[in-house]
């Protein structure tokens, strides 16, 4: 699933990375405890959070994640914006709760981390 | 939808108070903040989180939710399973993530908005 | 600032600066028609001892004053420079850092290198060994004013030390304490410089993943600390040192949601008692060693056969 469908599907507004709309997202969690993100995400994965502070950039940069999507209409302060833009990954908003950013992305097909592993 | 059918669906353990499996949830909410839980949560909300500390029995029950799925394997601590049978609110595990979790709770119709 | 820091900051620099950074560029450069009874006019104007040829901004060769001087001494007649240059030229890519230039020096024994793009082969610059040390120092001067002449003892010195059989990279980064805006940035730019080193993504990851995960635990525990890193061919050791309260009961800070993280930490998305196991996941080897009252070390050891550990668990 590419970053402009992800964005279709959850309404969302795109804060950084507006160029790379394009790149394929292949599996995605949900999450607002970084420690649990750089535990359990892979690589390449989409993150779903309620959390705005710039350790949430700095997670998808050390854990190698594919974007970072804030739910519940949050956004981050412009520094972190300015941040993720450096390191090149994206950043969307959505004004979808959690549970239903998740469930409806689910829908459309896009995995789960342990799913994607299984699947091989 | 009742609690006892999702347990039987989604293959969730039970882990407290379950006498109160019968009740009905209306909704369901995803979050680890329980500032955010307590915003935002929905009475009859089923909530879906990693916490484990006992203070997510309090917002539950603060707010009336349907129950708590703890997700990615994780087990409640003593003392929050004995709070929850106190307070009669009904907590389960799963081994999904919660992306998936929701995922598949939204596959059996049930929605994160009115 | 101790003088071990330095060391490393400089050995960090040639990781991370390019090639392209330090070259000389506005080259002189002479074309392959040019005959040879003129080289010496242009090599003395310019008081160069060497220059590329260049046919359309294409790098086709160099010629030295060597090659000139036996040009005179075999009486030749005068011929175009392209019979007497060397062609099949060595050159360093623009975006190459300089550890690679410093390593072509030694393997070739030249004085100079040109320099050119990667994508069209255009000539860019020319670079020479003291280009190297000149931009080493610009680039410390810029971080640091003071004890110049120091530094200029050790880039020279540690100049020689690359060209050693075995390399090993040090490299250390001040953790500022309760700074939770600026947390991570250490590990972040140990991440980059691994990069550069050409790593595996996936031993960087977990590299990445295991020091940023200590780093946090630095800054919500303690005043601040070190993060220093040793690279090895087969292995990476991360020591993370702090001088803050410590550890009453090491056992059980390792049991997996054990915290004893204040509230605001963990609204922040941290302190759910998941930062040791994640490091444990990442490494190979982890060691916590803590005395209260005056600090924690943490030794993590990351064996690149490895691979992709944390991933796959």
């Amino acid at each position: 699933m590419k970053l402009k469908d992800i964005q279709r599907i959850l309404e969302a507004e795109v804060l950084a990375g507006a160029d790379l709309l394009d790149e394929d997202v292949v599996m995605a969690c949900g999450s607002d405890l970084m420690s649990d993100v750089l535990s359990f995400a892979k690589s390449a994965s989409l993150l779903l959070t309620g959390l705005i502070n710039p350790q949430v950039v700095r997670t998808a940069e050390m854990a190698d994640l594919a974007a970072i999507c804030f739910v519940r209409g949050k956004k981050p302060e412009q520094e972190t914006i300015r941040m993720a833009e450096a390191k090149n990954i994206p950043l969307l908003t959505t004004p979808l709760p959690m549970f239903e950013s998740c469930g409806r992305l689910w829908r459309q097909g896009l995995p789960g981390c342990s799913e994607y592993e299984k699947r091989g | 939808m009742k609690l006892t059918e999702l347990v039987q669906k989604l293959n969730l353990g039970v882990r407290s108070a379950k006498g109160s499996l019968e009740r009905r949830i209306t909704g369901g909410y995803a979050s680890d903040l329980l500032s955010d839980v307590l915003a935002h949560s929905k009475e009859g909300d089923l909530w879906i989180t990693l916490q484990i500390h006992h203070n997510i029995v309090a917002v539950a029950s603060m707010k009336d939710l349907a129950g708590i799925v703890l997700v990615n394997g994780r087990e409640p601590e003593q003392e929050t399973i004995e709070k929850a049978e106190t307070e009669n609110i009904v907590i389960m595990v799963s081994e999904l993530p919660t992306f998936e979790l929701a995922g598949r709770l939204y596959g059996l119709g049930v929605r994160g908005m009115k | 600032m101790a003088p071990d820091s330095k060391i490393s900051k400089i050995q960090e620099l040639i990781y991370e600066i390019s090639v392209g950074q330090v070259m000389k560029k506005n080259v002189v450069t002479v074309g392959p028609q040019t005959p040879m009874s003129q080289l010496r006019a242009i090599l003395l104007e310019k008081r160069i001892s060497g220059t590329p040829v260049v046919e359309e901004d294409k790098l086709v060769g160099i010629i030295s004053l060597e090659d000139f001087i036996r040009w005179l001494a075999d009486r030749e007649h005068d011929c175009p420079i392209s019979e007497k240059m060397s062609g099949n030229v060595r050159t360093l890519y623009a975006d190459e850092p300089l550890t690679q230039a410093v390593n072509k020096f030694e393997r070739f024994g030249f004085g100079r290198f040109p320099v050119i793009d990667r994508k069209n082969n255009k000539l860019l610059g020319i670079v020479t060994k003291g280009d190297i040390i000149e931009g080493l120092l610009k680039k410390l001067e810029i971080d640091y004013h003071q004890e110049e002449d120091v530094y200029r003892h050790r880039v020279t010195h540690f100049f020689e030390d690359i060209l050693a059989d075995k390399v090993v990279l040090l490299f250390q980064y001040d953790v500022v304490g309760h700074d939770f805006k600026r947390a991570g940035e250490g590990a972040s730019r140990l991440k980059a410089t691994l990069r550069r080193l050409g790593l595996d993504p996936q031993v960087i990851r977990r590299v990445a993943i295991a020091t940023y995960e200590a780093e946090m635990n630095v800054i919500i525990y303690a005043d601040g600390g070190k993060i220093r890193v040793r690279v090895e061919p087969m292995e990476i050791f991360i020591k993370v040192e702090d001088s803050g309260p410590g550890i009453p009961d090491v056992e059980k800070v390792l049991q997996p949601g054990y915290s004893t993280a204040p509230e605001w930490v963990r609204e922040l998305g941290f302190g759910a008692g998941m930062g040791l196991n994640n490091i444990l996941k990442c490494a190979s080897k982890m060691d916590l060693r803590s005395v209260v009252g005056k600090g924690t070390q943490l030794y993590i050891r990351v064996s690149i056969e490895d691979g992709a550990k944390s991933e796959t668990d």
